[in-house]
């Protein structure tokens, strides 16, 4: 099969596995040490973002992917955890590294709310559930004078004492370090005994049951760890935007995070995060394609918004129908053809 | 008295509404077991077709509402051979991501195609009323209601009575094993999303009837899926009553807590969740529905 050869346990559960490994994470680390002063302003721009979805698609595929509680409702979640950093900051005035992890919590805490009623729920009941909590979230937002509605709620800028994060280029720094710890925490969590446990809750609740695997508890706690990925996700996207509004928070942005981990690969982290490039990628993308065209087509650069949201539906539907395993299945059957290469296995 | 008589009417007139999606919804399940996130989408483009038929080319409304009934079935006959034919048997994660992406999908082609205005369409029951003693109603809200009534009694004596009812419950319930029988599966579930698509088109055109044709009526789908699970997945009764009672809830709701305040916090449209607050209660206390029986897994 073209693997490797392991002798122990310990190998086979290593976090590196190969010397392979560790130098192609090496050069992506120098990588991203060095692109801030590679890139313009506009790609990093697109790169923050990207990073900042990355965490919110890990955390949603631990829960899908890896528990496979379907979860309609993550937008909620990052809403839930950009508001409550965007109200600490602003009015309570509690500093960003504390918020940070209080805006975790809070959507965590909520996310293991939701995640109770998933001990009945299954498939079906348990999407509308989730589908039906985000549009409550989104009507409280609305409603309430704290989150100030409509009119959207300016969001202070990060400032660590007397330090604050203003360029892009600090902004990527923050970011893509805690996407990278983001993406670490995931990838021992999932190899330890709860990701074990997680995944065999997906393949056979009933027969995880009875190998004495508490349902309720590791649930429950999928919905926790992935409400709180959201949750930091949401608190870093309203310090990055300054402007949250609770349109930025709808069903789309659920379909969006879906769409992520589908693409990418259910129930792999390197998945979730190929998922999240490419997905936050494309409007970007499609907005270049529309510029080149708009001296002949001018129509077309207003198209961007409508189009969005059906791009993502059309590739959800086809990664589905032609490549249910996503970006990391192609990458997976890539990598096998070379390393037999040139027997067939 | 009275006013609470108007409430029950109209929400009684959304209620049907809410009925026939749930209809829609519990047919393309209970034939093909697939749930079908997109069926206020369905209606939505519904909706706008009869709209671009009645409105814009100036076709008698009858004969608008007929094209966009047949357009409809075409359209569910479509979307099954392109996307489900090849989903039978697949888990439900994916079936239920699929109609979501197809729900995107729609709205992307529709807002494409028609924008994002309001429209409304006339019908020869706009702007009428019928005077019953005191109360005042509107025709629509009638005709609304009466016609929804015979089409629920005519599905409910199409699922017990007719071959091709008994067909699609049996396709439901073990495609292979209808299969053996005789039944030809992949008919039937291309007949089960024609025949699911077409009624909730016509759930949209009487949406439209009773506010306007627009994007965000699709929302609709959602809360007639709400209905559907209040009543239990697998029972028609169960679908129309929870429709019922989602509709009549709405219509309190919006009349006695719209104007509220709790605190600094502003009730608003409280009507837009009422439905969604009625689900998670009903999913928390009974989470196989009113009518719905418990599953029992063999493993």
């Amino acid at each position: 099969m073209g693997g490797s050869l392991k002798v122990s346990y310990r190998e086979d559960m290593g976090l590196l596995q190969t010397l392979w490994v560790k130098v192609w994470l090496g050069i992506l680390l120098l990588l991203l040490l060095i692109a801030p002063y590679l890139l313009s302003r506009y790609q990093l721009s697109i790169l923050n973002e990207m990073g900042i979805a990355v965490i919110g698609a890990v955390g949603l595929n631990l829960l899908t992917g890896y528990t496979g509680q379907i979860s309609l409702g993550q937008a909620a979640f990052v809403a839930i955890g950009a508001y409550t950093s965007g109200i600490l900051t602003g009015k309570a005035g509690i500093p960003f590294p504390l918020s940070l992890p209080l805006s975790g919590l809070m959507a965590a805490g909520l996310g293991l709310i939701v995640g109770i009623p998933s001990l009945r729920l299954k498939g079906l009941y348990l999407a509308l559930g989730t589908l039906a909590f985000g549009f409550i979230v989104e009507y409280i937002i609305f409603h309430w004078d704290l989150t100030q509605g409509d009119m959207g709620m300016a969001v202070k800028t990060i400032t660590f004492g007397d330090f604050s994060i203003k360029s892009e280029r600090q902004y990527f720094y923050l970011i893509a370090s805690l996407a990278v710890l983001a993406i670490i925490c995931a990838k021992n969590l999932a190899r330890s005994k709860i990701g074990r446990c997680f995944v065999a809750i997906r393949d056979r609740d009933i027969a995880a049951e009875v190998m004495g695997i508490s349902l309720a508890k590791y649930k429950i706690m999928a919905f926790g760890v992935s409400a709180f990925y959201a949750g930091v996700a949401g608190c870093l996207m309203a310090h990055y935007q300054q402007w949250i509004v609770p349109g930025n928070f709808d069903i789309s942005l659920s379909i969006a995070y879906i769409a992520m981990i589908i693409v990418g690969g259910l129930g792999t982290i390197l998945g979730s995060v190929l998922g999240a490039i490419m997905i936050t990628g494309i409007p970007h993308w499609i907005t270049y394609l529309t510029d080149v065209f708009k001296e002949s087509y001018p129509a077309f650069s207003g198209l961007i918004v409508d189009l969005k949201l059906g791009i993502f539906g059309l590739i959800i539907v086809l990664t589905l129908l032609f490549e249910p395993q996503g970006l990391f299945g192609i990458y997976r059957r890539v990598k096998l053809y070379w390393k037999t290469w040139p027997y067939k296995y | 008295m009275e006013k609470i008589i108007e409430i029950l009417i109209n929400g009684l007139s959304t209620g049907v509404i809410y009925a026939l999606l749930a209809l829609g919804f519990v047919l393309i399940f209970k034939s093909t077991g697939i749930i079908n996130f997109a069926q206020g989408e369905l209606a939505m483009v519904g909706a706008f077709i009869c709209y671009s038929f009645a409105m814009l080319m100036n076709f008698p409304y009858v004969l608008a509402v007929l094209i966009a009934l047949a357009i409809g079935a075409l359209l569910g006959g479509v979307i099954d051979l392109l996307f489900f034919r090849r989903m039978v048997g697949e888990p439900m994660f994916s079936t239920i991501v699929v109609t979501v992406g197809l729900a995107s999908i729609v709205t992307c082609v529709s807002g494409l195609i028609w924008g994002h205005d309001v429209y409304s369409i006339q019908s020869p029951f706009t702007d009428k009323t019928v005077a019953i003693g005191n109360l005042v109603v509107s025709q629509g809200a009638l005709y609304t209601i009466g016609l929804s009534i015979v089409l629920i009694a005519l599905f409910i004596v199409f699922f017990n009575r007719s071959l091709l009812g008994i067909a699609m419950r049996g396709a439901a319930e073990d495609p292979d094993i209808a299969g053996l029988m005789g039944v030809n599966v992949n008919k039937i579930h291309v007949a089960a999303w024609a025949i699911g698509t077409m009624v909730a088109v016509l759930a949209g055109i009487f949406l439209a009837e009773q506010s306007f044709v627009r994007l965000s009526m699709s929302h609709t789908g959602i809360k007639a899926m709400a209905a559907a699970i209040l009543g239990g997945m697998e029972s028609i009764g169960g679908a129309i009553l929870g429709g019922i009672i989602v509709g009549v809830v709405e219509g309190f709701a919006a009349n006695y807590l719209s104007g509220m305040e709790l605190g600094n916090f502003h009730f608003g449209d409280i009507k837009d969740v009422a439905a969604f607050a009625i689900m998670i209660i009903v999913l928390m206390i009974r989470p196989h529905g009113i009518f719905g029986k418990e599953k029992v897994e063999r493993v």
